[in-house]
Formats: structure tokens, sequence, C-alpha cells
């Protein structure tokens, strides 16, 4: 027994902060000291798991000592390990920020405070769906992450996010309909749901109902990963949220829809069959995202359709099936996790600072807070693939995969990855250009906030407004009180910088991350290493 | 090397505190850094040169598995390139403390800018690595856009620093495909072994040798739109919205220079690939051309310069593409001649504009009296640029057209393209000499009708910078062997056209180079006295093709194309989204079965004779489901879903599964109390369910999704040649799991995690519900019955319901609690005597019942699930005899502290075998005597079933709470139904 053997414990501490936080419902700051020490310590234990299995195979986790395929078993490999880490460490920051804006608004007492548990429960359904090592497994830890994203979804219970909310909940449910049919269609066909039985029996099966039973689950988890065209619900629904929610969502919910792809591709269904449509895909997930990005006109709306744009990045890589290919798209989702979150806490500080998030509507940031300018500026290059940023490293790998592999085919995706990352580029300048270069001035009606906090020379906590001051937005009851608050608090600058030097320190150490999801990469187009985990040595050769 | 790189971006990053500190003097500091970096860059002269000693290098992994490695290498090209990029930048920067006042906006992030530029520039020269120079060359890209959007504030800044970071970023990554591509197959990315590798490379044929071709014109592509060649040249002149310091080094100097450095660095090995002289000819002479014509119209100083400058930098790619020995020296001898003279024209230009207030030649006039010194410096440098002896750009010039004689005669591309080349070539020349007088000019001269207008006198210190040029302009023409030997390693890699070889001289007798500069200068000084004609001349030939209004319209087009196609696919419908979402599914799937080859089961058969009931379920759950989708009422809908529900639970008990038959059951029922109860506060029908076309779509939706999913069924259990995993079930259940009951020792045992996942869910859907609900705060307070006046609660408004109110007063006699603990709370006209009663017998019962469910699971019918479902259903009938204070007095414990437990529990009795040395969840039987009962068999997972009871019976609190208990009182204050949503979805409650 090893440390791997208590990764389950990054589903269970958060279980039982939850349960704590629900126990101090009345109790908001204790409540606030027990999510976040539970997430310290989470992460601290994935940072040890992550070390533990960093040169080793996977190391299967029987769960109530039952032995697979009949008990439920938890795979603890390099790829899920790195993910574990890297979304716990967001959701850190993500709770921290939210932290800090209940703290500077006064959210005590409010239906807020069933943030935190639900939030905590969010955290262990995306852990668990990455440890999964069983379909049905997989399928609840979608269903936790989904519930709880349900409610975070519909926080403060406004027309706009109910409106949203609905579209949300609806498609979720069908796609969780779709999975699970696909689960019982897989158990029919196999009699197993434990992923490593499932890679030897399903590849004993008639090709045709192998086909079949592949592509259910590849439209199940395509809604879930928001590709092309199960795509459209993504931003109709993620901006309306509360902007950690929808930092968070951004960051790590689609993400488990492509690592269930990706375990699909590779363990599942080794064979190459529907690579091309993938690759096809991916294309279309690219450019009709970008384009989504080009046209819109708000900042949160603009940052969901990047987000969409990227995760064509990650099917490209996956279709490539390559190890340098497979490799890359580790690095890019881990590396679009941090970003893309970053991003979208950025959003919620600029919405803060100006008052709302329409690019027409602000002006001026840069010079009213040079420090949301340089928060600003750092990701979104990054994102934007601009060397030498991990954006940029990973859409290398993603290149260097694509020419390697030589195809046309191939070739059209190299041409549509270059075109997704300009026009990425172009979003982002439109951004910085209006919002935080031109004058304040010239933004069209400004929302009062932007205009009332002048300028002040001894930097940003010094930026307050009245809470009295009545022109302000009341819905969000962010304003609602007598003492001054700080528009950008500490805590939500803190935690937003805190991500954006994640973002930087990948790009410092790309070298060790690289080689890790190479060998990832590696074991997992092997596909025995993982097997023989979980059903012992010898289980692939009859 | 890696001192000199790593200051220049530190220093950068420390930039704004010497601002606060020293003012525009910090500018000073910031020039010690390229400036010290330049005297080093002297001392490694010997290095680079030395045949035997190893010039400077450095070698550090940065990610090996993308071929990225930090290796630098200083070969005599980077170091002629290095000297420009440091001393020039060095000058600049000094330059700078003089140009800006201290109390300009923004300047720290400037001059850090600035300085990060420099050591981005010397980085990209200096890179051993494809991508370590893509790096740079993409950061010199960006940092450009910063730099040319100083003046922020101003849409052309804005605008002209968007379209250079595009269009530059553009050719950029056309270039990294082109790097991946050569990169790719050379197997290698460093850089010197791709060029000692590249004669087997360009050797190559068929594929490989395509693969070469388009990648090399790729990373031309990258240098043509950095080195502002047509077609992109057009964000140069806009770039000229930057500071003047930024021109003359981004746009003179150093940035611009890069696309020629790449030229100038591949040359050697690529320059015979197949679209190479193509696009170098084609674009650099163009260039040149246009370049100078487009110079001869402008009235702006800068835009002079800068179109001269794109003129310029097409005839050093022309020059420097080439491919020869005498081309490849004349090349670099006019790179480092057009760095020294472009870069102090522009520093004069800044100094003007300083002085006076302006840039236009039609405004300016008189300088010349007004600073003489500037007067001669900038003579000087215009000079140059004209090609006039005794100076570094005569030297060159002189040189490339000996080269181009040369390679007419004796190239491989043979005389006819060679002498097009050479007209050309002079006809830019005559352009460069031309705009050059007119720079000159324009600035200095003494306009016949303008008066002198007002100068304010030029400080030493700011004119140093481009006075330093100058005198090196100078210093260069006297003694060009200097530089000859400085780039004879270089162009010694190339073969030699011309049998005599060349070198850089400012005498060479009387050659026809000679003859062709004594043209140019004729020529362009009949240019320049016909200037007006020239203008009335240009002014009639409309421009051939507008270049920038392009790119503007390519970007109109974009957001065109953007808005459509997102028009298209974000309708905003959530009927359109799954529509699009079942319509792929179905599509992908019967396209599978369609096109792959399916094998059959042989024996399909619709109806199980043994068993007549299961048909009757089907028939019951066709007809629910059918009636809830036709259903116009809410209530109707919901029941007929409940049926098909009962339906299931009919089929389970039929297939001989009584506990899968028991739960469904009862949430059937908890769901339908909640349904109920929450629609309370909905209009009683649904809304119009959408144009006729929609619903003939929905339903062949919905059929053919089904019926998909039939087949799918069918495929899939035809398919099964294993043993599912579940016979062997029982038996573990049995000996492992210490139960009988395999279902429950499935949940609570074997598959524990899921069950434990599951109970989250129930937590969070409770929450969900709750939260939406409790609008104005979280479901905390516990309400006493006590605090309320009898007979107060649910009163009927007594204008519309005399009848009823009269009718219940006579039968509910009753006002107090005899039978209920809060029951006396509710209005006589809501109670029922009877179910009051009722209530009171069965309360107590069911909840025995469900504790015994909860413990007899293990062996028998029930579990911790059934069990806090029928305790739930207890509590809901007592809210629903008694009111919302029944409800409060019956649970005096908040859910979230139920639900808190729940969890707590459930997730201890997952941790504690750890402590024991088991894994999570591991369970363990444990046997004891007790009297009475005899021996005890008790699983440990039976607390885990403890806790999902109590988390049930959270659930059902919650959703009692806020769909009964809330909305009764919002009814009562007349806060009304909650907000209206278009959609006719009913929201969703859990699971």
């Amino acid at each position: 027994m090893n440390v791997a053997h208590l990764a389950p414990l990054a589903v269970v501490l958060p279980f039982l902060g939850a349960a704590l936080a629900f126990v101090l419902i009345k109790h908001p700051r204790a409540q606030r000291r027990v999510s976040l020490g539970t997430l310290t310590i989470t992460l601290a234990l994935e940072a040890w798991v992550l070390a533990s299995v960093w040169t080793t195979g996977p190391v299967a986790v029987k769960l109530g000592g039952w032995e697979p395929p009949f008990g439920i078993v938890m795979v603890v490999d390099q790829f899920s390990s790195l993910l574990l880490v890297i979304s716990s460490a967001v959701s850190l920051a993500v709770l921290a920020y939210a932290t800090g804006q209940g703290a500077a608004d006064g959210e005590e007492g409010g239906p807020v405070s069933i943030f935190h548990p639900t939030y905590l429960i969010l955290v262990a359904g995306v852990s668990n769906a990455f440890l999964a090592g069983d379909l049905f497994n997989l399928y609840v830890g979608f269903e936790i992450l989904l519930t709880a994203s349900y409610v975070l979804m519909t926080l403060g219970g406004t027309g706009s996010r109910i409106r949203a909310g609905i579209t949300y909940v609806v498609v979720s449910v069908v796609s969780s309909l779709l999975f699970l049919i696909a689960i019982a269609m897989v158990y029919g066909a196999t009699g197993t749901v434990t992923l490593a039985d499932l890679a030897l029996k399903l590849g004993e099966l008639d090709p045709g109902t192998q086909n079949v039973l592949h592509i259910l689950l590849l439209v199940a988890f395509g809604i879930k990963a928001a590709v092309f065209p199960l795509s459209f619900w993504l931003p109709d629904s993620y901006p309306t949220a509360p902007a950690p929610v929808t930092a968070v969502f951004a960051g790590l919910l689609t993400k488990v829809g492509v690592y269930a792809i990706i375990r699909t591709e590779t363990l599942l269904f080794p064979s190459e069959r529907f690579n091309t449509l993938l690759l096809v895909v991916a294309l279309l997930t690219m450019i009709v995202g970008i384009l989504g990005a080009v046209a819109q006109t708000d900042i949160k709306r603009m940052l969901s359709f990047t987000l969409v744009s990227h995760i064509g990045y990650m099917i490209f890589g996956v279709g490539l099936a390559s190890v340098l290919g497979l490799a890359a798209t580790i690095f890019y989702v881990i590396h679009h996790i941090t970003i893309q979150t970053s991003l979208f806490m950025v959003a919620g500080l600029v919405e803060r600072r100006g008052g709302n998030s329409s690019i027409a509507r602000l002006g001026g940031l840069a010079k009213l807070s040079p420090i949301l300018a340089v928060l600003y500026f750092i990701p979104a290059m990054n994102l934007s693939g601009i060397p030498p940023f991990s954006g940029f490293l990973g859409k290398l790998g993603l290149l260097q995969a694509g020419v390697a592999d030589g195809s046309a085919m191939a070739y059209v995706l190299v041409v549509g990855a270059v075109v997704a990352s300009l026009l990425t580029l172009l979003v982002m300048a439109r951004v910085w250009n209006r919002v935080f270069w031109r004058s304040t001035f010239d933004a069209e009606n400004p929302d009062p906030v932007l205009l009332a906090t002048a300028p002040d020379a001894s930097g940003v906590r010094t930026m307050r407004a009245l809470r009295s001051s009545k022109h302000v937005d009341a819905t969000e009851g962010r304003f609602s009180g007598e003492n001054e608050i700080p528009i950008l608090p500490n805590m939500m600058l803190y935690s937003t910088a805190g991500l954006v030097v994640l973002g930087l320190a990948m790009t410092v150490f790309a070298g060790p991350l690289f080689d890790l999801s190479q060998h990832a990469a590696a074991g997992m187009l092997d596909r025995m290493p993982y097997i023989e985990a979980v059903l012992g040595a010898g289980a692939g050769t009859p | 090397m890696l001192i000199v790189l790593c200051a220049h971006f530190l220093v950068a990053i420390l930039a704004p505190i010497l601002f606060a500190r020293l003012g525009r003097s910090a500018f000073y500091v910031l020039a010690v850094v390229p400036g010290s970096s330049f005297i080093w860059l002297i001392t490694q002269y010997e290095k680079v040169y030395s045949e035997t000693l190893p010039g400077p290098a450095l070698d550090v992994d940065w990610v090996p598995a993308l071929g990225l490695h930090l290796s630098f290498r200083m070969d005599q090209l980077s170091w002629l390139l290095c000297l420009l990029v440091l001393g020039v930048g060095s000058l600049v920067l000094a330059y700078c403390a003089r140009y800006f006042k201290s109390g300009d906006a923004g300047l720290h992030g400037f001059g850090a800018q600035l300085l990060a530029f420099a050591g981005a520039m010397f980085g990209l020269v200096t890179a051993d690595n494809l991508i370590l120079l893509y790096v740079f060359w993409e950061l010199t890209t960006v940092l450009s856009y910063l730099l040319i959007g100083y003046a922020r504030t101003r849409i052309a800044a804005r605008r002209a620093a968007l379209q250079a970071l595009i269009v530059t970023t553009f050719g950029g990554l056309a270039m990294l495909v082109g790097l991946i591509m050569l990169g790719e197959s050379a197997g290698t990315y460093s850089l010197s072994s791709i060029m000692a590798k590249a004669p087997e490379l360009v050797a190559a044929t068929g594929g490989a040798r395509t693969v070469l071709d388009v990648g090399i014109a790729l990373i031309l592509v990258g240098a043509v739109t950095k080195s502002a060649l047509i077609p992109f040249h057009f964000w140069l002149p806009g770039a000229m919205a930057a500071p003047t310091p930024v021109s003359a080094y981004l746009h003179a100097a150093a940035m611009v220079k890069a696309g020629i450095y790449l030229i100038a660095r591949l040359a050697p090995g690529f320059s015979q690939t197949s679209y190479w002289q193509l696009m170098i000819v084609v674009l650099g002479l163009g260039t040149m051309l246009l370049g100078g014509w487009r110079a001869l119209r402008q009235h702006d100083l800068k835009l002079i310069l800068a179109y001269g400058t794109v003129s310029q930098l097409g005839f050093l790619a022309l020059v420097v593409g080439l491919g020869s020995r005498e081309a490849a020296m004349a090349g670099l001898a006019l790179v480092l001649a057009h760095g020294l003279f472009k870069a102090c024209l522009f520093l004069v230009v800044g100094i003007i504009d300083h002085q006076s207030g302006t840039r236009d030649i039609r405004i300016l006039s008189g300088v010349f009296k007004s600073a003489p010194k500037l007067g001669v410096v900038a003579f000087i440098g215009a000079a140059s640029m004209a090609g006039l002896p005794p100076l570094a750009g005569f030297i060159a010039k002189e040189g490339i057209f000996q080269a181009f004689l040369a390679s007419a005669a004796y190239g491989p591309a043979g005389p006819v393209i060679g002498w097009t080349v050479m007209v050309g070539m002079v006809a830019g020349s005559v352009l460069t000499f031309a705009y050059s007088a007119r720079f000159l000019w324009g600035g200095f001269g003494q306009k016949s009708r303008g008066m002198a207008i007002a100068f304010k006198p030029v400080g030493w210190l700011f004119l140093g910078a481009p006075a330093v040029l100058a005198v090196l302009t100078l210093l260069y023409g006297l003694l060009p062997e200097i530089v000859e030997r400085w780039i004879k390693p270089y162009s010694a890699q190339f073969p030699a056209y011309d049998p005599n070889g060349l070198h850089l001289l400012l005498w060479h007798g009387f050659t026809p180079a000679l003859g062709l500069s004594a043209l140019v200068v004729v020529f362009g000084l009949a240019l320049f006295f016909w200037r007006k004609k020239l203008e009335i001349l240009q002014d009639k030939i409309p421009p051939v093709i507008d270049f920038e209004r392009g790119y503007r319209q390519a970007i109109v087009a974009l957001d065109m194309v953007a808005i459509w196609v997102t028009g298209r696919t974000q309708r905003g419908s959530l009927f359109f989204y799954l529509s699009v979402i079942l319509g792929t599914a179905i599509a992908a799937v019967v396209a599978v079965l369609l096109l792959t080859e399916q094998t059959w089961p042989a024996d399909i058969y619709l109806l199980d004779m043994e068993s007549p009931f299961q048909a009757i379920a089907g028939v019951v759950i066709v007809i629910g489901a059918i009636a809830a989708a036709r259903a116009n009422k809410r209530f109707t809908a919901v029941l007929m879903i409940s049926v098909t529900g009962y339906g299931l639970a009919l089929l389970f008990a039929l297939q001989g599964a009584p506990d899968l038959a028991l739960t469904q059951m009862l949430v059937e029922t908890i769901i339908l109390v909640a349904f109920v109860l929450g629609m309370r506060s909905l209009p009683p029908s649904m809304l119009q369910r959408g144009a006729g076309g929609h619903r003939i779509l929905r339903m062949v939706l919905g059929v053919a999704f089904g019926t998909t999913m039939v087949v799918v069924a069918i495929v899939a259990m035809g398919a099964r040649i294993h043993d599912p995993v579940s016979l062997s079930l029982p038996k573990l259940a049995y000996e492992g799991g210490g139960g009988l009951n395999v279902v429950n020792v499935t949940l609570v045992d074997i598959r524990a995690w899921d069950t434990f996942g599951e109970i989250s869910v129930l937590a969070i859907a409770a929450t969900g519900v709750a939260s939406l609900i409790f609008v104005r705060g979280r479901g905390q307070r516990l309400p006493r019955a006590e605090t309320v006046e009898t007979g107060s609660i649910g009163k009927l408004p007594t204008e519309t319901f005399q009848a009823t109110i009269h009718l219940a007063k006579r039968f509910a006699a009753s006002r107090s609690n005899p039978w209920l603990v809060a029951g006396r709370t509710l209005a006589p006209e809501r109670r029922s005597i009877i179910i009051e009663v009722v209530t009171r017998l069965l309360f107590h019962s069911m909840i025995v019942i469900s504790i015994y469910l909860l413990l007899a699971g293990h062996n028998g019918t029930g579990g911790g699930f059934a069990g806090g479902l029928v305790a739930g259903l207890a509590l809901t009938i007592r809210y629903l005899a008694g009111g919302r204070f029944e409800l409060a007095e019956a649970t005096r414990i908040t859910a979230g502290t139920l639900l808190g437990l729940g969890l707590a529990m459930a997730a201890l009795t997952a941790i504690t075998p750890l402590f024991f040395g088991g894994y999570i969840f591991q369970s363990a039987i444990l046997s004891f005597d007790l009297p009475i009962f005899g021996q005890v068999k008790f699983v440990t997972s039976t607390f885990f079933d403890i806790g999902v009871y109590l988390v049930v019976v959270g659930l059902v609190i919650d959703v009692l709470r806020s769909l009964g208990s809330e909305i009764d009182q919002h009814e009562e204050d007349g806060i009304g139904g909650m907000e209206l949503i278009e959609d006719d979805e009913p929201l969703e409650v859990g699971q």
C-alpha cells in the first residue's frame, strides 16, 4: 500500500468538508475556513500522490477491497493525478476568490451560505470523475459535479440565471441520459463496467457493435466537452453565473468531458476508427467557436466562446492518436484549465471595476488599475498562444504532431489551429485595446462605478465605492451597506494572481511537465500498464 | 551571454521602480544595459571570428520533448546584427531621456518594454534553435504592439498597434508552421544542425522535398510580414503612430531587420529551394519600387522615412536573398549602413517634432538656419541613404550594383531575369535618392513662401544619439575594409559568381557600378527637381491595389462571417439546442448502424409469453408517456409521468427485483408530492408549445430517438459473448459482504462508492431546490408553533370561499391539538379531522417501519434508501395534515444538519478502515452475543446505510420545507408565484 492508495481521499475529504459546511451553515466564517482548509489539505495530498506516481505506472485502488471487475476501482495514473492536482489548485484559487468576493460584499446569511458545501461537492465530483476506473462510477462522478453545478449556476435565483440554468440543466440531463443509455448498452454487450475489463472485452465483440457503443459514448461525452455541434448550449449558460462559478465551470467541467473522451479513445476503443471524424469535429469546434468569440461584445460571453474553440485543440491531439499528439493534448488540458479560469476571474474583476462586462461600456482600465491590466494581459497572451507561454508550448506540440502525422487531414487541422490561434489573439487584443487602453471617456454609456471612482495614484486598495451610492447595480446585492468596501478586494486579486503565476510556472517547468505528459500518453496508448494494474499482471494475454 | 539576456529582462522588470525614483533620467540607467552589453560584444570579437576558439554559446534544456532548448550561439552573422541591436538600442534609450518629459504617463511601462525589446532582439539573432527563435520573434511582435500603442488614448495608435500585431502574427504563425515542417523534415530543431544538413535536405526528392519547399516558403512569409514587404508592408507606415524612438529602433534598426536576418540565416542552405527566388525577387523588387514611389508623395517626414524603410527593406531582402558571395557581402554591408542612417534620421525627425511641434514638410521651413548642427547630422544620414560617397550607404550600394552585375552576367538565373532585376534595382535607387532629397529639403529647406518656423534650440544630450550614428556612418564610409572583414566569414558560405570577387571599397576605379551610381544621382536629381510635376502625376495614377484596405475589408468580412455563423448556431433556444443534440445522436448512431456491418441476434421476440403482465406494464408505460407528452395541464403531465414510473416499478417487481420495485414506488411518490407542492405557484396550463412545424419535429425526434435506442439495445444485447459480472455477485455478497440481499450489499458495500457519490447528489439536489425557493435566506429558522395564534395559518379569503369556510367550520370543530402537535395553527377550513387522526396513527408506525427497513436491508428487502424514503413520507403526511408548523415541530433539526450528518457518517465509514490498514470502504463483519437476541452478526457497512438514511430524510425535509412551507408562506405574504420562465420545461428536482 503506497500513497497512491490514498487517492480516493481526494473525493472523501471534500465530502467531509461539505458535510461540515452543511452543519456550519449558520456560521459563514467557520464555513469559509473549513472549505479553504479542506481544499488545501486535499491539494497537498494530491500533490503527494502525483509525486508518487510521477515515474511509476498506474496504481489501482480497490474500493472496499473488492476485486475488480466486481467492485469499483479507482485508477491513479500520471494523467489522472496530474489533472487532480491542477484541478484542485484551480478550485482552491477560485474558492479564495469567491471567499474574497463574499467577504467584501458581506453576503453572510444570504442564500450564498450553501455555496461552500456545494462547491466542495463539485470539486469532489470532478476528482471522482478523474479517478474513476469504472464506467458507472464515472457516471456518478459526472452526476455529482453536474448536480452541484446546477445549484451553483442558479445561485441567487435571478431571472437571467434561472433562464440560463434551465438551458444548462436540461442539456446536461439529456447528456447524462445518453451516457446512462450508453452504459446500459455497454453492460448489455459485455456484462461489465470496469474500464480495464471493458478494454479487454469490448475488443472481442463484433466490430459493428463496437462502433455503435463507441459512437454513443462519444456523443454523450461530446456534449459535456462541448464539441461542435454539441457545444451551442455552453455560451448561453456559463456567462450568466456568478463570476467565480463561471470561472470554475470554464476551467473544469468541459475538461472532464475531454478526459472521458481521451479515456474512451485510448483505453476502451484503441482502434482508430473514428479518428478522422474526431479531426473534423476538432476543426469545426475550433473555427466555429472562435468565430463566435469574434462576434461577441461582452467579455464573459467572448471567453465562453474561446473556451469552446480551444476544446477543439484538445480533440485535435486525441484524433492524431500519436504519443506526441496525446501528450500535447494532456499538456494543453492542464494549461487551459488554468488559463481559461484565470481569464474568467479577471473578467469578474473587470466587471467589478467597470460595473459590467460589456466591452463597449468599458475603458481606461489600464490606467485605473495597472494590476488588473497585467493580470489580464499575461493570461490573454497565454491563451492566444504567444510564446513563451504554456499556450504556445501546447499548441507547438499539437502542430508538431500534426506535421509529423503528415496526412492531408492533419495539415488541414494545422492550418485550422493556426487560424484559431490568430483569431484568439485578435479578440484578446481587441479587448485590450478597448477595455484597457482607450480612455474611460471613450466608453459608451459607462457604468457609474467606472466613472465614480476616479483613478488614484496610490493604487488599487484605495479604489473604493461608497456602498450607499444608490445608482450602483443593486440587483446583485453587491453594494448594500453603509461602509466603504474595496472594489477589488485583495483576496480576489491575490487568488487571480496566484493562478496567473501558476500559468507562468507551467511555462517555466514545461520541460518536466511535458515529459510527464509524454510518459502518460505513451502508457495510455500502450494500455497494458493500465489493464494490468487493475486486473493483475498477464491479464491482457489470454 | 545568458547574463546579457537576463539583464535586459530583469532590469525591464525593475524599470518601474527606477522611473519612480529618477523620472525620465531612468532611461540613462536602462541605456547602460545594452551599452555595456555592446562593450561585451566587442570583447567577444576574437572568439567569434577565431577559427580555433569556440564562439560564445549556451545550451540549456527547456522542453526537450518539443525540441525546444535554450540554445544560443553567437556566430559572425549574429555578431553583426547584435552590433546594431545593442548599439542602436543603447543610443535610442539614452535619447528617450530627453525626448520624453518626466510627467509623461506610462513612461515606466514604455521604458521597460523598450529594454525588454532589446533583449528579445538579442535573443532572436543569437538563438540557435528554430523554436527559440520563434519565441523571441513573437516576443518582439507583442512588445512592438505595446510600444506602438503607447499613445493608448488615440484611436489611430490603438488601431495601428492592433494592425501591426495581427499582420505580423499572421506571418509569424505561417512561419511557425514552416519552422515545424523544416524541423520535422530535418529531424532536429537546432539551427546549426539544420544548416549543416541543408544540402542533404535540398537534395531530397518527392514528398520530403515538397514539405521542405513549402516549409521554407512559409518561413519566408513570416520574414516578409515582419520586414514589411508587400503585400504586408502597410503595417509599417501605420506603426508610425508610435513615439519616434520606437520607430527609430523597431522600425528601422532592429525589428524589421528580423525578417532580413532570417533570410540571411537560411540563404546559405535554402536559397535554391523551389519558391525562394520567386518570392524574394518578386516581393523584394516590388516592395523596393512601391515603397520608394509612395515615399515621394508623403508630407509627413516620418512617413517619408517609413515608406523609405519599406523600400529599403525590399532592397535588402532582394540582395540578402540572392545567394551569391558578392550579394551576401554587399547585402550585410547595406544592413549595417541602413541601420545606422535610418535610425539617425528617425531620431532627427524626433528632434524636429519635439522642438517645432510638427513633422509636416509643408509647414516646416528654415529649420537648418535654426539648428545647423542638426542639419549636418541629417545631411550625413540622408546622403548615406541616397548613396553618396564617402558614406556607408555609398559603399554598400556600390557593392550591390557590382554583385548584381556579376549575377546578371554569371548567375544561375540567366541574363533576362538578371538584367530585369538590375534595371528595377537602379530605378529603386533613383527613387531612394529622390526621397532622400525630399526629406532633406522638406525638413530643413527654406521654402519660398514659408516663414521660418519657431524652433527651440537643441541640447547636446538630445542631439548626441543621432550625431554618434552620423559619425559612425562617416567612419564606415572611410574605413569600409573593417566592415568587409566582419562580413567575410559569412559571405564565404556562398558560391562566388564574380570571378574577381567583391571588396568593399570607397574607390574601385571607373567601374560599371560607379557609372550606375552616377546615373542614379542624375535621375534622382531630376526626379527631385520636377517634384511638383511628379506629385501631379502620382495623383493621377490610382493605387492599383490598396493592401491596407484589403486588410480592413478582410477584418470586416471576418466580423460579418463571425456574426453570420454565430447567428446560425447560437439561436438562444433550448429547443434548437436539444434538437441539434438529439439529431446528432440519432444521425451518428444511425450512420454507424448503416455503414458498418452489424450482426443481428437470431432470436428476437417482442413479447415474453411466459409473463403476460410484462406486456401490461409496457402498455401502461407507453400510454403514460404519450399522455404526458400530450398534456396541456402541468398536473396531468406530472401525473402521467408518475404512471410511467409506477409502470416501471411493476416491471421490476415482475422481473423479481422487489428492492428496486419498492424503491421505485417510494421515489415516484415523493417526486409526485414534490411536483404537486411546487406546481402550486405555477400557472396550471403550460405555455403554447410553439408552431405546428416544431410540434411535428419534436414528435419525429422523440420517436426516432426512441426507436434508435431500441435498435441499439437489440444489437448490444445480441452481441454479448461474456458472462456478466452480476452472476457472481450473490455469492460475493454473502461471503464477503455478509448479506443475503444482494441489491443492498451491492449498494452499501460492493459498490458503496457509487452510493456515496449519489447521496451527495441527493444532498446537493435538496440544497439546490431550497436555494431557489429561499430567496431571502436559507431555511435555518426553526419556527415554533407556540408563537402562532390558533387557526391563523392558511385562511382562505372570506369573500370567494364563503361556502367552503362555512362548511368547514361546521365539521372541523376542534380548535386545539388533540391529535397533532401544531394542528391548531391551521385555519379551521384547512383542517380535516380524519386526516389528522390517520396521521396520528400512521406516523409512528411508519417511522418504525422505516427503521426496520434500514436495519433489515442487509438480508431482506429494504435498506437505508428505502427506509429514509418511508420516514420522509411519514413526515410528508404530517406536513399535509398539520401544515408547516406541524412540520417544524416534527423536525427540530435543520435539513442542512441532517444532510451534513449523513454525509459525514458515510465519509467516516469510508475512511475508518484506512486506520486499520484496510481499503477505503472495506467492511468488517462483527459477530457478538447479545442477551435475549443471541448471536448477532453486524456488518460495518450498516453505518454507511445509516448515513444514506439520514441524507434521504434530510432531502425530504428540505423539499417539504422549501416547496411546501416556504411557498405556503410566500402565498400568505402575497409574494405570488415564482418568476415565469418562457420555456415549458418544468424545473428539474434533483437526480
